[in-house]
């Protein structure tokens, strides 16, 4: 699974602004591995991916794969994107994914394999990969049973 | 003379750089954190005794390279009431001035330049150079890339998450939202500028299309075509103009360690607009307890909410058992505590979305008392929160009159 070159990730992500401070974290989507930065000196991770560890300024940070597994934080049911003509075929569920790694470390995508009407706050989730554009990319579906009724 | 009153009040501290190249292979990020970083340091002081940025660009948004919302988040400084983004010579003046005007105690200034690819030809052939200068062109430096986990940045769609999540962490019902929409829409129905003027119901409201689940339409400021203006000056001068002067009491802005990743906000209580709230109470001499005037955000009714909790008119999550004992069934608005009239214009929910600047005319009109039948007596208090986002640059802006 190496041999992803730069060259290739700027191509599979032609519209992202990749940099050398995320480009690991793409590198790993077309890999199919969640990669957060995380400091090496005080174990915290860096997300948004920026360069410097927030919490004790130390530089050596080195993208980590997460376990893949956290709860729904916040989650909104996008019924209508700004063109109303270029309405959803079915309202997409988009949550800011709480990891289990770290608290208010939070990954924002898209709720799959679960009704949307059983979607919960708190709700315990997985990782999984779900094609988009041709490209397989992060999601999360439910890690217990799903709940039924409001 | 001039007037000059800064003079011998400021002195800079301490100085930080970074080695220069033509090609370091480094973020631009990277850079301006590695010289605040020496700046602080060569200060001595602790970073938590920053209050406010300054960062690099003229965007806005202040959002990505090194503007000031990805600073304060990366060096992990905890709360400023100052931020701004500025370039070349002038930025080292705003900073100054707000320092002197008391908006924030110690301030930190970045600056950060790279090679662009329009200047050299190896710059053009660097793939990482093109991509920065690409998003940049097309005016889409963060906002509108077509990753998903990016999808939050500057976008609605978190506060439409946050309203689920209020409703969920207080067992809040939509009815308190509804209050919110139809005070403003029945404020609007008599201000003749407003864009919606027929009236509303707490029905109306919970009828309308969904957008993003929760939100719904009249949770949403109305998008219109409008401008607004006002001129501020001395209050030695505004003593010799024509109108009662309005004073700018106190003053407060609000920024968080968040960063431009909504999903990474904070908890209820601690986003920015709470930030805000707290400094300008730290300010200022007017209490809650003597305010007549109170204009909320509005961009979406989740933001009123949060204005109306940060304020202090109620503990968090309390908004809506407040704003249903202070229903005025008769005249169909808010009259908080039984006293302080909320947005009585109609705000961007029904006058139309001006980005909360509308609430600076609207309260000196009212505060200089002419308003006719508009007029709400004895106004003399005025607390404006225009354009109170959960998390950059919010504002906190008390007016008086004597």
């Amino acid at each position: 699974m190496t041999g992803v070159t730069d060259a290739d990730v700027f191509a599979a992500f032609p519209a992202v602004l990749i940099d050398r401070d995320n480009i690991e974290h793409y590198r790993g989507l077309l890999q199919q591995r969640l990669l957060i930065n995380r400091c090496s000196s005080c174990g915290y991770w860096v997300y948004p991916h920026r360069p410097l560890c927030p919490e004790c300024w130390s530089w050596d940070i080195v993208p980590t794969e997460v376990r893949g597994e956290g709860f729904v934080f916040l989650c909104t049911l996008i019924h209508q994107e700004r063109d109303p003509d270029a309405m959803l075929p079915e309202p997409v569920p988009a949550a800011a994914v709480e990891l289990v790694e770290q608290s208010g470390l939070r990954y924002l995508a898209p709720i799959v394999n679960c009704p949307r009407e059983a979607i919960r706050l708190d709700m315990p989730v997985r990782l999984t990969w779900v094609d988009r554009g041709g490209l397989a990319s992060p999601a999360f579906e439910p890690a217990g049973p799903i709940q039924s009724g409001r | 003379m001039a007037r000059n009153p800064l003079k011998d009040s400021l002195a800079v501290v301490g100085v930080g750089s970074t080695p220069y190249g033509r090609d370091l292979k480094r973020t631009e990020l990277s850079l301006a954190l590695e010289a605040a970083i020496g700046a602080i340091e060569d200060a001595g002081i602790d970073r938590q005794e920053i209050d406010g940025v300054c960062g690099t660009g003229m965007d806005p948004l202040a959002m990505g390279g090194s503007g000031f919302l990805t600073l304060q988040g990366a060096l992990g400084i905890e709360k400023t009431t100052w931020q701004k983004n500025g370039w070349l010579g002038s930025c080292f003046v705003y900073a100054a001035e707000a320092v002197f005007s008391g908006l924030c105690d110690t301030v930190l200034v970045v600056q950060a330049y790279t090679r662009g690819p329009g200047m050299s030809r190896s710059a053009a052939n660097d793939p990482f150079r093109l991509r920065a200068a690409q998003q940049r062109m097309a005016g889409q430096v963060l906002t509108g890339q077509s990753d998903f986990a990016r999808r939050w940045i500057h976008s609605g769609e978190p506060y439409a998450a946050w309203m689920a999540r209020y409703m969920h962490d207080y067992k809040a019902t939509k009815d308190a939202f509804a209050r919110i929409a139809v005070n403003n829409r029945t404020h609007a129905t008599r201000n003749p500028r407003a864009a919606m003027r027929t009236p509303i119901t707490m029905e109306d409201y919970h009828a309308s299309r969904v957008i993003w689940e929760p939100m719904q339409m009249l949770d949403m400021d109305v998008p219109v075509d409008c401008a607004e203006a006002l001129i501020i000056t001395t209050a030695e001068r505004a003593m010799d103009l024509r109108h009662k002067p309005v004073y700018i009491h106190a003053m407060s802005l609000g920024g968080s360690r968040v960063g431009e990743y909504y999903d990474n906000s904070l908890g209820w209580t601690d986003n920015s607009l709470w930030i805000s709230l707290a400094g300008l109470w730290e300010r200022s001499d007017v209490t809650i307890d003597d305010l007549d005037l109170f204009f909320p955000y509005d961009g979406y009714t989740i933001d009123t909410v949060g204005c109306i909790e940060a304020a202090g008119f109620c503990k968090p999550g309390e908004a809506g058992d407040l704003l249903a004992s202070s229903w005025d069934a008769e005249a169909n608005i808010l009259r908080l505590g039984g006293h302080t009239l909320l947005t009585t214009n109609g705000g961007g929910l029904s006058q139309g979305r001006a980005g909360g600047f509308n609430f600076y005319t609207e309260a000196v009109r009212q505060l200089r008392g002419a308003e006719g039948e508009r007029q709400v007596p004895d106004a003399r208090t005025a607390l404006v929160c225009p354009g109170s986002s959960f998390f950059h640059d919010p504002a906190s802006v008390m007016l008086r009159t004597d």
